[in-house]
Formats: C-alpha cells, structure tokens, sequence
C-alpha cells in the first residue's frame, strides 16, 4: 500500500497526488494537519517535518520527485 | 538547431513561449517546472482576470496554455540550465549553446533568460543540516506540523509577515525577527501580526546559528545595536529573506547588476549580449510581479522576433 502525508495547503502533495491518479496508482492518504498520529508516524519514519511524505514498499521519499516515484512504481514513460 | 531557446516555465517563461509559437519560430522551453514561485501560494489574489487562484492553478492552467502550441514549442521537464555560451565568439549568427543538468547541449539562434529567482538562504550554521527538520522555506506547506511549538519567523517583509500569519492557527508562540529597525511588508499585514498574541517581535536581529541535534531546538542572533547574543528555544525556523536570481548560467556571458540580476532594457527586455533577452525575477525590473514577467516576456518574445528577422 501506498502512502502520502499531506497538509490541505500543500500544492506539492496535490502534485503528488495528481501523478499518482494520472498514473493510476492508488494511495492511501494522511493529512497530519488533522490527524496527530499521522503527523507522529510521519515523523518517526522521515526523521523530518516537511510534506510530502510518501512510503510506497516501506520506502520513505520526503518531496515530490518524480523521477524516483517513476522509478520506484517502475512507471513506464 | 532552434530559433529560440527559453529557459523557465513561469509566467515570462510561458509567455515568451506562447508568442514565439505564434510567430512559428522553433522553440525549445526547459524548466524544472512550471508555475514560477508562486507556485506555493494559496491564494493569487492579483493575477490580472482571477480575482482569486492558486498558484498550483496557475501553473496548470499556465503550462496547459503552453503545451496548445506543442507543434512549435518542444517542452523539456524537468530540465534546468546550467550554462549558456556562444557558438562562436566572432559570429552573432552562429547563435547559443545551452548546457543543462541532464548533459544535453541544444542550440538556438537566440536565448530567453526567465529563469526567475529562488529563495534566499540565511547561510548560517545548521541551516543546511536541519533544513526539513525545523527549517522550512515554506510557511504555507509547513504550518500544520507546528501545531503546539514555538518557531521563529526570519525575515520581515511581505513574505516574514505571511508566514507569521500562516503559523498564527498552530504554533504557540512566534518569534518574528527583523534585521532592520522596521518591518518592511504591507501595513495590513503588520498590523495583524502586531496585534496577536503569539507574536515576538524583535528588531536588529541578525540570525547567527540554527541550533539542534536531530531536530531544530533553537535560534542563536544577536542584537545589532546592543551586540548582545541571545538563544531562542524554538522548534522551527522559517526562513523569509528574499529571493535570490537565477543567473548564474549566463555569468560571464551578460551583464548583471550587483545582485546578480540580468540587466535589461525595458523597452525590448534586451541585454547586453545580442541575442539574448530576458524578462521576469531574473531581470534587474524592480517589480517583482507575474502580471509583470508576462508583459516584459512577451516584449522579449517580440523583440527576439526582431531581432532573429534581421540576423539570418
């Protein structure tokens, strides 16, 4: 399962988020602007405090990069 | 080769692109992404026919526009240049060279610089090491992980204020630093930080060092006038300080003004080197604005026009 961290003002989470429904990958999404055991676990697993978090495969991406979203999902171009 | 090379995929350089595709000039456009920096802004409320957009909006609508003239424009994302030369020194016709990050060289007859500008770091110590970790460029993405800390604001412009505002719903207790005597930003800002109760202000502060182990745990500045060092415990820093111009491509090659901005000519967004025109937060135009960049980009657009009729 696939998930993203979020806060609602964050327009890179949207990116992220956009490229997942574009690509067809589906997510499961936390928004730690709410949620406090989100933001913990969030936290603890990036060892930072910036969104986006994404895990896809208990591997931890902090940011939107697309490039290694591409990779990691083995998207095809 | 192309006609034209466009670096940037903000509003100048979307602008540039959409008019040099209606004059049918081949054109590449590089950027690492579109939208320009108010990308992050949640509210646009003075982009010209929006009373109200998002930057992330903008930026869809922006490249969306682009990419309706894909027959002219060929679209490079992400891709960012990294150096812009001449082909040959002794030949103005023989046009640019520009070199980017993914080690691709394209040539064009003529350059457009709308590269924009990026944050400004306060270069201090544990500014690098704690960035994401307390230190954030980004109030407004940010703010929600803040809830229940103190954090300190750098910065006392537009930007200081804002970020003091975004902060105001989650943090406890915020720390507005200012280097001057005086905020800078707009009074109704001012006056709604002055007048919560979370807010700090403190005058003359030079920012010295970021301070923590894993996490931000504090602020070291010292007063300016009193020359006294002082430690904030705060858990976030938001750094605020202005922006810096993304130039450094055509360092050497361009003339640029003591910031480092491209000087241009306001009439036809030219530079100092034939051939290359600029608009946007990369150019010396004091009015950092994106209704701004459009216009001077689309003068640069029509100037390159020009410019590329007259040296076959």
């Amino acid at each position: 399962m696939i998930k993203i961290y979020t806060t609602p003002s964050c327009v890179y989470c949207k990116m992220a988020k956009e490229f997942f429904k574009t690509n067809g990958v589906q997510y499961e999404e936390y928004d730690v602007a709410a949620d406090e055991k989100a933001r913990n676990e969030m936290i603890e697993k990036s060892r930072q405090l910036g969104v986006p978090v994404i895990e896809i495969n208990n591997e931890v991406f902090v940011g939107f990069d697309k490039d290694a979203l591409v990779k990691a999902l083995g998207i095809k171009k | 080769m192309y006609d034209i090379i466009i670096i940037g995929g903000g509003p100048a350089g979307v602008a540039a692109g959409i008019y040099t595709a209606r004059k049918k000039l081949k054109t590449l456009l590089m950027t690492e992404e579109f939208g320009g920096q108010s990308i992050v802004s949640d509210d646009i409320q003075n982009w010209i026919g929006d009373a109200h957009i998002s930057g992330f909006d903008l930026a869809k609508k922006l490249e969306a526009h682009l990419r309706s003239y894909s027959e002219d424009v060929d679209i490079k994302i992400p891709e960012k240049a990294v150096e812009v030369k001449r082909i040959d020194n002794n030949s103005l016709s023989a046009g640019f060279e520009v070199k980017t990050d993914k080690n691709n060289v394209y040539q064009a007859r003529a350059v457009i610089l709308a590269s924009g500008a990026r944050r400004r770091k306060l270069n201090i110590p544990g500014e690098d090491r704690l960035n994401g970790k307390g230190v954030s460029y980004c109030s407004t993405c940010d703010a929600p992980l803040f809830k229940d800390k103190t954090v300190a604001v750098v910065g006392g412009g537009n930007a200081g204020l804002e970020a003091a505002i975004d902060l105001f719903p989650y943090a406890t207790k915020i720390y507005v630093l200012e280097f001057g005597e005086a905020f800078k930003g707009d009074p109704i800002s001012q006056e709604e930080v002055k007048k919560n109760p979370k807010t700090e202000i403190i005058f003359y502060a030079d920012a010295k060092e970021v301070m923590g182990d894993n996490f931000v745990s504090g602020l070291k500045y010292v007063h300016r006038k009193t020359g006294e060092e002082k430690i904030l415990d705060v858990n976030g820093v938001f750094v605020e300080i202005g922006s810096v111009p993304n130039s450094e491509m055509v360092k050497g090659l361009v003339a640029l003004d003591k910031y480092g901005q491209v000087i241009i000519d306001s009439k036809h967004s030219t530079t100092s080197e034939p051939g290359i025109f600029a608009a946007g937060d990369v150019s010396d135009d004091p009015y950092k604005q994106n209704n701004i960049s459009v216009g001077d980009a689309v003068k640069a657009a029509l100037a390159a026009y020009n410019y590329l009729l007259k040296n076959k």
